[in-house]
Protein backbone atom coordinates (compact mmCIF):
# COMPACT_ATOMS: atom_id res chain seq x y z
CA UNK A 1 0.00 0.00 0.00
CA UNK A 2 1.31 3.58 -0.97
CA UNK A 3 0.49 6.82 0.55
CA UNK A 4 0.74 8.50 -2.75
CA UNK A 5 -1.94 11.60 -3.47
CA UNK A 6 -1.86 10.49 -7.13
CA UNK A 7 -3.57 7.01 -7.50
CA UNK A 8 -3.26 4.75 -10.81
CA UNK A 9 -6.27 3.29 -11.94
CA UNK A 10 -5.47 -0.67 -12.88
CA UNK A 11 -5.70 -1.36 -16.97
CA UNK A 12 -4.38 -4.86 -16.53
CA UNK A 13 -6.27 -7.72 -16.78
CA UNK A 14 -9.55 -5.89 -17.13
CA UNK A 15 -11.93 -5.98 -20.08
CA UNK A 16 -13.55 -2.56 -19.60
CA UNK A 17 -16.60 -1.56 -21.40
CA UNK A 18 -18.50 2.31 -21.31
CA UNK A 19 -22.06 2.07 -20.63
CA UNK A 20 -24.20 5.59 -21.47
CA UNK A 21 -23.97 6.73 -17.87
CA UNK A 22 -21.59 3.81 -15.77
CA UNK A 23 -18.42 1.61 -16.38
CA UNK A 24 -18.61 -1.51 -16.61
CA UNK A 25 -15.27 -3.45 -15.43
CA UNK A 26 -14.29 -7.37 -15.63
CA UNK A 27 -11.25 -8.53 -13.94
CA UNK A 28 -9.86 -11.39 -15.59
CA UNK A 29 -7.43 -12.06 -12.50
CA UNK A 30 -10.58 -12.70 -10.22
CA UNK A 31 -13.52 -13.04 -12.40
CA UNK A 32 -15.12 -10.29 -10.79
CA UNK A 33 -17.40 -7.87 -12.50
CA UNK A 34 -17.75 -4.22 -11.40
CA UNK A 35 -20.01 -1.69 -12.29
CA UNK A 36 -19.19 1.31 -12.19
CA UNK A 37 -21.71 4.49 -11.63
CA UNK A 38 -21.12 8.03 -13.45
CA UNK A 39 -19.68 9.13 -10.41
CA UNK A 40 -17.39 6.10 -9.63
CA UNK A 41 -16.48 5.90 -13.28
CA UNK A 42 -15.41 9.86 -13.57
CA UNK A 43 -12.98 9.12 -10.47
CA UNK A 44 -11.93 6.09 -11.74
CA UNK A 45 -10.70 7.56 -14.92
CA UNK A 46 -9.46 10.87 -13.59
CA UNK A 47 -6.64 8.47 -11.32
CA UNK A 48 -4.16 8.42 -14.31
CA UNK A 49 -0.97 9.15 -11.71
CA UNK A 50 -0.77 13.15 -12.79
CA UNK A 51 -3.99 13.39 -10.64
CA UNK A 52 -3.65 14.28 -6.79
CA UNK A 53 -6.94 13.51 -4.96
CA UNK A 54 -7.66 17.31 -4.61
CA UNK A 55 -7.04 17.64 -8.42
CA UNK A 56 -9.85 14.92 -8.49
CA UNK A 57 -12.60 16.80 -6.56
CA UNK A 58 -11.99 19.73 -8.51
CA UNK A 59 -12.76 17.58 -11.63
CA UNK A 60 -15.30 16.30 -9.82
CA UNK A 61 -16.81 19.22 -9.19
CA UNK A 62 -16.33 20.81 -12.61
CA UNK A 63 -17.79 18.11 -14.39
CA UNK A 64 -21.10 17.41 -11.94
CA UNK A 65 -22.05 21.49 -11.32
CA UNK A 66 -21.37 20.97 -7.48
CA UNK A 67 -18.36 21.43 -4.96
CA UNK A 68 -16.93 18.10 -3.43
CA UNK A 69 -14.31 17.56 -0.31
CA UNK A 70 -11.71 15.60 -1.13
CA UNK A 71 -13.33 13.08 1.18
CA UNK A 72 -16.01 12.47 -1.47
CA UNK A 73 -12.64 10.89 -4.03
CA UNK A 74 -11.64 8.95 -1.04
CA UNK A 75 -14.86 7.04 -0.42
CA UNK A 76 -14.24 6.28 -4.17
CA UNK A 77 -10.54 5.17 -4.31
CA UNK A 78 -11.35 3.22 -0.81
CA UNK A 79 -13.81 0.92 -2.74
CA UNK A 80 -11.51 0.68 -5.72
CA UNK A 81 -8.92 -0.31 -3.30
CA UNK A 82 -11.44 -2.97 -2.05
CA UNK A 83 -11.83 -4.24 -5.92
CA UNK A 84 -8.40 -4.17 -7.01
CA UNK A 85 -9.14 -1.45 -9.19
CA UNK A 86 -5.95 0.51 -8.77
CA UNK A 87 -2.65 0.00 -10.10
CA UNK A 88 -1.42 0.10 -6.34
CA UNK A 89 -3.35 -0.10 -3.23
CA UNK A 90 -4.01 3.34 -1.71
CA UNK A 91 -4.25 4.55 1.81
CA UNK A 92 -7.70 6.12 2.34
CA UNK A 93 -7.84 8.91 4.47
CA UNK A 94 -10.98 9.84 6.41
CA UNK A 95 -9.36 12.25 8.75
CA UNK A 96 -10.52 10.12 11.89
CA UNK A 97 -14.22 9.56 10.51
CA UNK A 98 -15.46 5.71 9.91
CA UNK A 99 -16.37 5.17 5.93
CA UNK A 100 -20.10 4.84 7.22
CA UNK A 101 -19.78 8.14 9.20
CA UNK A 102 -17.98 9.38 5.52
CA UNK A 103 -20.98 8.54 3.94
CA UNK A 104 -23.25 10.16 5.92
CA UNK A 105 -21.26 13.44 6.25
CA UNK A 106 -20.80 13.48 2.51
CA UNK A 107 -24.28 11.66 1.68
CA UNK A 108 -26.13 14.50 3.81
CA UNK A 109 -24.28 17.86 1.61
CA UNK A 110 -23.20 16.21 -1.51
CA UNK A 111 -25.64 17.59 -4.77
CA UNK A 112 -23.40 15.08 -7.00
CA UNK A 113 -24.41 11.32 -6.48
CA UNK A 114 -21.90 9.30 -4.23
CA UNK A 115 -19.92 6.99 -6.23
CA UNK A 116 -20.39 3.45 -6.00
CA UNK A 117 -19.20 0.58 -7.51
CA UNK A 118 -21.02 -2.62 -7.40
CA UNK A 119 -19.44 -6.16 -7.75
CA UNK A 120 -20.04 -9.32 -8.21
CA UNK A 121 -18.46 -12.46 -8.68
CA UNK A 122 -19.16 -14.81 -11.96
CA UNK A 123 -19.70 -18.12 -11.23
CA UNK A 124 -18.14 -21.07 -14.02
CA UNK A 125 -20.06 -21.87 -16.65
CA UNK A 126 -20.75 -25.27 -14.73
CA UNK A 127 -22.78 -23.21 -12.13
CA UNK A 128 -24.24 -20.85 -14.75
CA UNK A 129 -26.03 -24.19 -15.69
CA UNK A 130 -27.13 -24.93 -12.47
CA UNK A 131 -28.65 -27.83 -11.91
CA UNK A 132 -26.46 -31.53 -11.94
CA UNK A 133 -28.45 -34.25 -13.27
CA UNK A 134 -27.30 -36.34 -10.15
CA UNK A 135 -25.26 -34.89 -7.11
CA UNK A 136 -23.26 -37.00 -5.14
CA UNK A 137 -22.83 -35.47 -1.68
CA UNK A 138 -19.95 -35.99 0.70
CA UNK A 139 -17.07 -38.52 0.70
CA UNK A 140 -18.43 -42.49 1.90
CA UNK A 141 -16.25 -41.65 4.60
CA UNK A 142 -17.82 -38.95 6.07
CA UNK A 143 -21.39 -39.35 5.40
CA UNK A 144 -21.64 -43.17 3.69
CA UNK A 145 -21.62 -41.39 0.39
CA UNK A 146 -25.26 -40.40 0.68
CA UNK A 147 -26.63 -39.21 -2.87
CA UNK A 148 -28.70 -36.45 -3.32
CA UNK A 149 -31.49 -37.08 -5.89
CA UNK A 150 -31.85 -36.53 -9.54
CA UNK A 151 -31.29 -32.68 -10.16
CA UNK A 152 -31.45 -31.95 -6.87
CA UNK A 153 -30.92 -28.07 -5.99
CA UNK A 154 -27.82 -27.11 -4.75
CA UNK A 155 -29.08 -25.95 -1.23
CA UNK A 156 -30.71 -29.09 -0.67
CA UNK A 157 -26.66 -30.67 -0.51
CA UNK A 158 -24.28 -30.89 2.09
CA UNK A 159 -21.11 -30.35 1.44
CA UNK A 160 -18.83 -31.37 -0.25
CA UNK A 161 -20.19 -32.52 -3.10
CA UNK A 162 -19.10 -33.56 -6.35
CA UNK A 163 -21.69 -33.25 -9.71
CA UNK A 164 -21.00 -36.59 -11.67
CA UNK A 165 -21.84 -34.38 -14.80
CA UNK A 166 -19.44 -31.76 -14.22
CA UNK A 167 -16.96 -32.88 -11.92
CA UNK A 168 -17.61 -29.90 -9.86
CA UNK A 169 -16.40 -30.41 -6.51
CA UNK A 170 -18.38 -27.60 -5.01
CA UNK A 171 -21.43 -27.14 -6.97
CA UNK A 172 -23.86 -27.80 -3.68
CA UNK A 173 -21.60 -25.87 -1.57
CA UNK B 1 -12.36 -57.48 -38.45
CA UNK B 2 -11.86 -57.03 -34.67
CA UNK B 3 -10.72 -53.88 -33.04
CA UNK B 4 -10.26 -52.37 -30.12
CA UNK B 5 -10.74 -49.06 -30.22
CA UNK B 6 -7.81 -46.82 -28.44
CA UNK B 7 -9.65 -45.57 -24.92
CA UNK B 8 -8.27 -44.65 -21.80
CA UNK B 9 -5.77 -47.29 -20.60
CA UNK B 10 -8.37 -47.91 -17.18
CA UNK B 11 -11.15 -48.72 -19.87
CA UNK B 12 -9.51 -51.06 -21.79
CA UNK B 13 -10.00 -54.02 -19.65
CA UNK B 14 -13.91 -53.29 -19.95
CA UNK B 15 -14.10 -52.65 -23.54
CA UNK B 16 -15.99 -54.71 -26.26
CA UNK B 17 -14.32 -56.13 -28.96
CA UNK B 18 -16.04 -54.43 -31.66
CA UNK B 19 -16.94 -56.62 -34.89
CA UNK B 20 -18.21 -55.20 -38.03
CA UNK B 21 -17.42 -52.63 -41.16
CA UNK B 22 -19.79 -50.21 -39.91
CA UNK B 23 -18.85 -49.73 -36.15
CA UNK B 24 -15.10 -48.84 -37.77
CA UNK B 25 -15.87 -46.76 -40.01
CA UNK B 26 -18.04 -44.64 -37.55
CA UNK B 27 -15.81 -44.48 -34.27
CA UNK B 28 -15.51 -41.18 -34.77
CA UNK B 29 -17.68 -38.79 -35.09
CA UNK B 30 -17.23 -35.06 -35.78
CA UNK B 31 -19.95 -32.13 -35.38
CA UNK B 32 -20.15 -28.33 -35.67
CA UNK B 33 -22.47 -26.34 -33.72
CA UNK B 34 -22.56 -22.39 -33.22
CA UNK B 35 -18.69 -22.44 -34.89
CA UNK B 36 -17.77 -24.89 -32.17
CA UNK B 37 -16.27 -28.27 -33.59
CA UNK B 38 -16.69 -31.43 -31.69
CA UNK B 39 -15.07 -35.16 -32.05
CA UNK B 40 -16.93 -37.68 -30.40
CA UNK B 41 -15.31 -41.09 -29.90
CA UNK B 42 -17.19 -44.19 -28.91
CA UNK B 43 -16.78 -47.76 -27.96
CA UNK B 44 -19.51 -49.70 -29.74
CA UNK B 45 -22.51 -49.29 -31.70
CA UNK B 46 -24.45 -48.70 -28.68
CA UNK B 47 -22.62 -45.94 -27.86
CA UNK B 48 -22.73 -44.48 -31.53
CA UNK B 49 -26.47 -44.89 -30.95
CA UNK B 50 -26.23 -43.26 -28.17
CA UNK B 51 -24.38 -40.18 -29.41
CA UNK B 52 -26.66 -40.02 -32.69
CA UNK B 53 -29.92 -39.78 -30.59
CA UNK B 54 -28.27 -37.29 -28.03
CA UNK B 55 -27.12 -34.74 -30.04
CA UNK B 56 -30.45 -33.64 -31.46
CA UNK B 57 -32.00 -32.78 -27.92
CA UNK B 58 -28.87 -31.76 -26.93
CA UNK B 59 -28.13 -29.13 -29.32
CA UNK B 60 -32.23 -28.91 -31.02
CA UNK B 61 -33.92 -26.63 -33.94
CA UNK B 62 -31.08 -27.88 -36.23
CA UNK B 63 -28.42 -25.92 -34.97
CA UNK B 64 -25.56 -28.75 -35.76
CA UNK B 65 -24.43 -30.44 -38.58
CA UNK B 66 -22.16 -33.26 -39.02
CA UNK B 67 -18.83 -32.75 -40.61
CA UNK B 68 -15.55 -34.35 -42.19
CA UNK B 69 -12.82 -35.39 -39.76
CA UNK B 70 -10.69 -32.44 -38.98
CA UNK B 71 -9.54 -30.53 -36.14
CA UNK B 72 -11.35 -30.27 -33.09
CA UNK B 73 -11.36 -27.98 -29.98
CA UNK B 74 -13.30 -30.56 -27.92
CA UNK B 75 -13.02 -33.95 -27.98
CA UNK B 76 -16.21 -36.27 -25.82
CA UNK B 77 -15.95 -39.75 -25.23
CA UNK B 78 -18.28 -42.50 -24.46
CA UNK B 79 -17.70 -46.12 -23.27
CA UNK B 80 -20.90 -48.00 -22.92
CA UNK B 81 -20.14 -51.79 -21.53
CA UNK B 82 -23.22 -53.90 -23.09
CA UNK B 83 -22.82 -56.40 -19.92
CA UNK B 84 -23.86 -53.77 -17.40
CA UNK B 85 -26.79 -51.83 -18.96
CA UNK B 86 -27.97 -50.41 -15.40
CA UNK B 87 -24.69 -48.62 -15.26
CA UNK B 88 -21.65 -49.32 -17.15
CA UNK B 89 -21.67 -46.40 -18.68
CA UNK B 90 -18.79 -43.49 -18.40
CA UNK B 91 -17.59 -40.30 -20.27
CA UNK B 92 -14.53 -38.56 -21.14
CA UNK B 93 -14.65 -34.59 -21.43
CA UNK B 94 -11.25 -33.48 -23.66
CA UNK B 95 -9.52 -36.73 -21.69
CA UNK B 96 -10.49 -36.03 -18.48
CA UNK B 97 -13.46 -38.94 -17.36
CA UNK B 98 -16.24 -36.58 -15.31
CA UNK B 99 -16.69 -39.29 -12.36
CA UNK B 100 -19.85 -40.94 -11.70
CA UNK B 101 -20.77 -43.78 -9.95
CA UNK B 102 -25.02 -43.61 -11.16
CA UNK B 103 -26.91 -44.98 -13.91
CA UNK B 104 -26.50 -45.51 -17.24
CA UNK B 105 -29.39 -42.91 -18.04
CA UNK B 106 -28.18 -39.94 -15.50
CA UNK B 107 -24.66 -40.10 -17.32
CA UNK B 108 -26.11 -39.79 -20.52
CA UNK B 109 -28.43 -36.66 -19.24
CA UNK B 110 -25.26 -35.67 -17.93
CA UNK B 111 -23.38 -35.93 -21.48
CA UNK B 112 -25.89 -34.16 -23.08
CA UNK B 113 -25.85 -31.47 -20.75
CA UNK B 114 -21.73 -31.07 -21.01
CA UNK B 115 -22.34 -31.11 -24.83
CA UNK B 116 -25.08 -28.27 -24.63
CA UNK B 117 -22.27 -26.20 -22.33
CA UNK B 118 -19.66 -26.89 -24.29
CA UNK B 119 -21.28 -24.96 -27.27
CA UNK B 120 -22.62 -22.41 -24.65
CA UNK B 121 -19.30 -21.61 -23.80
CA UNK B 122 -17.18 -21.36 -26.88
CA UNK B 123 -19.79 -20.63 -29.25
CA UNK B 124 -18.48 -18.30 -31.98
CA UNK B 125 -20.00 -14.58 -32.62
CA UNK B 126 -22.83 -16.02 -30.15
CA UNK B 127 -23.33 -14.73 -26.68
CA UNK B 128 -25.60 -18.13 -25.01
CA UNK B 129 -27.45 -17.02 -21.77
CA UNK B 130 -29.24 -19.05 -19.53
CA UNK B 131 -32.60 -17.94 -19.48
CA UNK B 132 -36.39 -18.81 -20.72
CA UNK B 133 -37.13 -16.64 -23.79
CA UNK B 134 -40.71 -15.43 -25.03
CA UNK B 135 -41.16 -13.53 -28.51
CA UNK B 136 -44.27 -10.66 -27.69
CA UNK B 137 -44.87 -8.19 -30.54
CA UNK B 138 -42.04 -8.93 -32.14
CA UNK B 139 -39.52 -8.33 -29.29
CA UNK B 140 -37.44 -10.94 -27.44
CA UNK B 141 -38.57 -11.15 -23.70
CA UNK B 142 -36.37 -13.08 -21.81
CA UNK B 143 -35.87 -14.66 -18.30
CA UNK B 144 -32.14 -15.28 -17.20
CA UNK B 145 -31.84 -17.31 -14.04
CA UNK B 146 -30.73 -20.85 -12.87
CA UNK B 147 -32.64 -23.80 -12.54
CA UNK B 148 -34.95 -24.10 -9.74
CA UNK B 149 -35.65 -20.14 -10.03
CA UNK B 150 -38.65 -21.26 -11.92
CA UNK B 151 -37.47 -20.05 -15.07
CA UNK B 152 -39.30 -22.90 -17.36
CA UNK B 153 -42.96 -22.62 -15.77
CA UNK B 154 -42.87 -18.64 -16.09
CA UNK B 155 -41.80 -19.20 -19.80
CA UNK B 156 -44.53 -21.90 -19.65
CA UNK B 157 -46.74 -19.58 -18.82
CA UNK B 158 -46.09 -16.72 -20.62
CA UNK B 159 -46.60 -19.29 -23.70
CA UNK B 160 -49.68 -20.24 -22.88
CA UNK B 161 -50.78 -16.39 -22.57
CA UNK B 162 -49.79 -16.38 -26.52
CA UNK B 163 -46.17 -15.62 -26.57
CA UNK B 164 -44.11 -17.61 -28.82
CA UNK B 165 -41.74 -19.92 -27.78
CA UNK B 166 -37.68 -19.30 -28.18
CA UNK B 167 -36.22 -21.11 -24.99
CA UNK B 168 -36.75 -22.09 -21.62
CA UNK B 169 -32.59 -22.82 -21.66
CA UNK B 170 -30.50 -20.40 -23.48
CA UNK B 171 -31.31 -16.75 -24.67
CA UNK B 172 -28.26 -16.50 -27.41
CA UNK B 173 -27.74 -13.38 -29.05
CA UNK B 174 -25.79 -12.12 -31.90
CA UNK B 175 -23.41 -10.01 -31.79
CA UNK B 176 -26.04 -6.83 -32.66
CA UNK B 177 -27.85 -8.28 -29.39
CA UNK B 178 -30.64 -10.02 -31.58
CA UNK B 179 -31.92 -12.81 -29.32
CA UNK B 180 -32.07 -16.24 -31.67
CA UNK B 181 -34.38 -19.58 -30.50
CA UNK B 182 -32.76 -22.50 -28.96
CA UNK B 183 -36.02 -24.59 -29.52
CA UNK B 184 -35.53 -27.30 -26.97
CA UNK B 185 -38.26 -29.37 -25.35
CA UNK B 186 -39.53 -27.67 -22.13
CA UNK B 187 -38.14 -29.07 -18.83
CA UNK B 188 -40.66 -29.31 -16.56
CA UNK B 189 -40.25 -30.14 -13.28
CA UNK B 190 -43.56 -31.39 -11.08
CA UNK B 191 -44.49 -34.01 -13.15
CA UNK B 192 -42.66 -37.01 -11.97
CA UNK B 193 -41.31 -35.28 -8.55
CA UNK B 194 -40.22 -32.03 -7.79
CA UNK B 195 -36.59 -32.69 -8.86
CA UNK B 196 -36.85 -34.98 -12.10
CA UNK B 197 -37.32 -32.89 -15.07
CA UNK B 198 -40.04 -33.83 -18.21
CA UNK B 199 -39.45 -32.77 -21.98
CA UNK B 200 -42.85 -31.43 -22.87
CA UNK B 201 -43.25 -29.69 -26.73
CA UNK B 202 -44.09 -26.27 -26.29
CA UNK B 203 -47.29 -27.53 -28.70
CA UNK B 204 -48.55 -29.25 -25.44
CA UNK B 205 -48.95 -25.92 -23.97
CA UNK B 206 -50.74 -24.62 -27.19
CA UNK B 207 -47.67 -22.73 -28.07
CA UNK B 208 -45.87 -21.85 -31.12
CA UNK B 209 -42.36 -21.77 -32.06
CA UNK B 210 -40.81 -18.50 -33.01
CA UNK B 211 -38.01 -18.84 -35.99
CA UNK B 212 -35.94 -16.14 -36.84
CA UNK B 213 -33.89 -13.45 -34.36
CA UNK B 214 -35.57 -10.98 -33.02
CA UNK B 215 -34.65 -7.57 -31.10
CA UNK B 216 -34.91 -7.56 -27.35
CA UNK B 217 -37.49 -5.77 -25.42
CA UNK B 218 -36.93 -6.70 -21.58
CA UNK B 219 -34.28 -9.07 -19.69
CA UNK B 220 -36.40 -9.55 -16.45
CA UNK B 221 -34.73 -11.08 -13.35
CA UNK B 222 -37.21 -12.77 -11.15
CA UNK B 223 -37.64 -15.94 -9.24
CA UNK B 224 -40.28 -17.51 -7.16
CA UNK B 225 -40.71 -16.41 -3.58
CA UNK B 226 -44.04 -17.72 -2.34
CA UNK B 227 -46.28 -14.60 -1.34
CA UNK B 228 -44.33 -12.46 -3.24
CA UNK B 229 -45.74 -9.47 -5.24
CA UNK B 230 -45.06 -8.06 -8.37
CA UNK B 231 -42.92 -4.97 -7.96
CA UNK B 232 -40.82 -4.61 -10.76
CA UNK B 233 -37.62 -2.39 -10.20
CA UNK B 234 -36.27 -0.94 -13.43
CA UNK B 235 -32.02 -1.59 -13.24
CA UNK B 236 -29.75 0.59 -14.58
CA UNK B 237 -27.99 -1.07 -17.94
CA UNK B 238 -24.79 -1.56 -15.99
CA UNK B 239 -26.27 -3.04 -13.15
CA UNK B 240 -28.84 -4.97 -14.80
CA UNK B 241 -25.73 -6.34 -16.98
CA UNK B 242 -24.39 -7.35 -13.62
CA UNK B 243 -27.47 -9.18 -12.67
CA UNK B 244 -27.56 -11.25 -16.13
CA UNK B 245 -23.75 -12.58 -15.51
CA UNK B 246 -24.05 -15.19 -13.56
CA UNK B 247 -26.35 -17.08 -16.36
CA UNK B 248 -24.07 -15.30 -19.19
CA UNK B 249 -22.39 -18.78 -19.94
CA UNK B 250 -18.98 -17.75 -22.30
CA UNK B 251 -18.33 -14.75 -19.81
CA UNK B 252 -15.13 -15.85 -18.40
CA UNK B 253 -14.07 -17.85 -22.02
CA UNK B 254 -14.21 -14.52 -23.44
CA UNK B 255 -15.57 -11.44 -21.57
CA UNK B 256 -14.62 -8.86 -24.08
CA UNK B 257 -17.15 -9.99 -26.81
CA UNK B 258 -19.57 -10.89 -24.12
CA UNK B 259 -20.07 -7.64 -22.46
CA UNK B 260 -20.01 -6.03 -26.03
CA UNK B 261 -22.60 -7.91 -26.84
CA UNK B 262 -24.43 -7.34 -23.73
CA UNK B 263 -23.69 -3.66 -23.89
CA UNK B 264 -25.86 -3.14 -26.85
CA UNK B 265 -28.87 -5.82 -25.18
CA UNK B 266 -28.46 -3.29 -22.09
CA UNK B 267 -29.15 -0.39 -24.48
CA UNK B 268 -32.22 -1.66 -26.38
CA UNK B 269 -33.97 -3.85 -23.87
CA UNK B 270 -35.33 -2.77 -20.01
CA UNK B 271 -34.36 -4.76 -17.17
CA UNK B 272 -36.43 -5.20 -14.70
CA UNK B 273 -35.97 -6.98 -11.35
CA UNK B 274 -38.71 -8.66 -8.74
CA UNK B 275 -39.51 -11.46 -7.01
CA UNK B 276 -42.70 -13.20 -8.30
CA UNK B 277 -45.31 -15.77 -6.82
CA UNK B 278 -48.15 -17.48 -8.90
CA UNK B 279 -46.31 -17.48 -12.66
CA UNK B 280 -49.90 -17.44 -14.35
CA UNK B 281 -50.56 -13.99 -12.56
CA UNK B 282 -47.13 -13.39 -12.51
CA UNK B 283 -47.02 -13.92 -16.94
CA UNK B 284 -50.39 -11.33 -17.21
CA UNK B 285 -48.18 -8.67 -14.98
CA UNK B 286 -45.14 -8.96 -17.25
CA UNK B 287 -47.01 -8.55 -20.44
CA UNK B 288 -48.68 -5.28 -19.07
CA UNK B 289 -45.61 -4.32 -17.85
CA UNK B 290 -43.57 -5.35 -20.97
CA UNK B 291 -46.67 -3.25 -23.27
CA UNK B 292 -46.89 -0.13 -20.87
CA UNK B 293 -42.68 -0.14 -20.34
CA UNK B 294 -41.29 -1.05 -23.37
CA UNK B 295 -43.41 -1.18 -26.39
CA UNK B 296 -44.92 1.98 -26.03
CA UNK B 297 -41.64 3.61 -25.46
CA UNK B 298 -40.31 2.10 -28.02
CA UNK B 299 -43.09 3.47 -30.57
CA UNK B 300 -44.30 0.03 -31.10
Amino acid sequence: MINSQNPVARREGLVIQEMPEEVLVYDTNTNKAHCLNQTAAFIWKACDGSNSVKDISKLVGDEFGGAVSDDFVWLAIDQFNKDNLLQEKVETKFEGFSRREVIRKIGLAAVVALPVVASLAVPNTVLAVGTCVRVQCCAPSTTGGATCPAGSPPSTCPSPCVCPATGNPTLCT
Amino acid sequence: MTETFPFHSEQKAGLLQVRGERENAVRDIYIESYGVRIRFSVNNRSALEAVEGILPVALPGDCFRFIEKTEVGHHFELILDPADEDKGCNFYRNGRQVPNDHSRLDVLRGFESQIRLTVAEHAVERVFVHAGAVVWKGRAIIIPGNSFTGKTTLTAALVRKGAEYLSDEYAVFDEAGDVHPFLKTLSVRGVVDEFTQTEIPVEDFGGRRAHGKFPIGMVLITEFQAAAEWRPLRLTPGLGVLEMLPNVVPVRYDPEFTLKVLNRVAKRAIITKTFRDDAAKCAESVLDYFESECLKNQGF
